[in-house]
């Protein structure tokens, strides 16, 4: 029988795929929001992995509310990149410098 | 191993292959089916976990509607003029070390002791085995959690409010109607009555 532990560590190692990603990440800000799916994919794991082994139904509605949230968040932030490829013609994250310089 | 464990160590080897997919693909149209795959296989396995409602939610919300937006905004840019760096670049020693740092980390902390936290399995399914999932999640939500579901209504009004507003394009030189100028021109400014003479008299 299947116990809490393993789920936990996928996710912990879906987690980690996922920051890595960020980190290795130079070129293209898709791939960085794509990773920021990621990453919730990963939270929402545990969330459902410890609903269940508790048998509370509160793990399950916190992911609907994560569920929503990166729904906006990925509309919003999509939105913005249509944006900046309009104006600066470029996705590149290595050429989006205009605040520090 | 029994029958749940080989399904549950398939799909969770195809979930971590898909998810280096998503990094390492250097085709963001690559990334993204791969993602596609992981979020299909992670419902799988929400599945065995007994959340069948957000299995198919993940499903519908995210396969259907959000990497589908994905994909729209990949293609709709224009992907080529992107650099095309080598796949590991100067980055990549660091963040293989700080990932496996936290994979070490965490897995410490979940497999330390896991014999007094392990939590008991009950059999009987979720909850109460009368109800179903949905109607439980349901019942959840519209009463202890109903302002934090409104709020989340109110998230998702914003969302549609930003993104349009980010996005709509006014150009110059267009030519429209101005509404109100037309509902209240003056008929008399508009119009003028000339006296003709009738010439056939």
């Amino acid at each position: 029988m299947l116990t809490l532990q393993p789920y936990l560590t996928l996710a912990a190692i879906v987690f980690a795929i996922g920051v890595m990603g960020i980190i290795i990440n130079r070129k293209n800000i898709i791939i960085l929001l794509m990773c920021t799916e990621l990453l919730l994919l990963a939270v929402n794991f545990n969330f459902i992995a410890f609903s269940y082994f508790n048998q509370d139904i509160a793990g399950q509605i916190f992911v609907f509310f994560i569920l929503t949230v990166a729904a906006a968040e990925a509309a919003i932030g999509l939105a913005i990149l249509v944006v900046l490829y309009r104006n600066k013609n470029s996705i590149d994250v290595q050429e989006l410098q205009t605040l520090r310089e | 191993m029994s029958f749940i464990e080989i399904i549950f160590y398939v799909f969770a080897s195809i979930l971590l292959l898909t998810s280096l997919g998503v990094i390492l693909f250097k085709n963001p149209v690559y990334s993204a089916i791969s993602l596609i795959l992981s979020f299909i296989t992670s419902a799988a396995l929400w599945l065995l976990l007994q959340a069948e409602f957000l299995a198919i939610v993940l499903i519908l919300v995210y396969v259907g509607a959000v990497m589908v937006l994905f994909l729209f905004v990949v293609m709709m840019l224009n992907i080529d003029d992107v650099v095309r760096t080598s796949k590991f670049n100067k980055m990549a020693p660091f963040a293989l070390f700080i990932g496996l740092i936290i994979v070490a980390e965490l897995i410490t902390l979940i497999w330390i002791r896991s014999d007094q936290f392990s939590v008991v399995t009950v059999s009987t399914g979720f909850l109460d085995s009368s109800v179903s999932n949905t109607t439980a999640l349901g019942t959840a939500l519209f009463t202890d959690y109903l302002y934090s579901f409104e709020i989340a209504g109110f998230i998702l009004l914003l969302a549609i409010v930003v993104s349009i507003s980010l996005t709509m394009r006014r150009r110059k030189g267009l030519k429209r109607q101005i509404v109100s100028e037309q509902v209240n021109i003056d008929p008399t400014k508009r119009m003028k009555l000339v006296d003709l003479k009738n010439e056939r008299n």
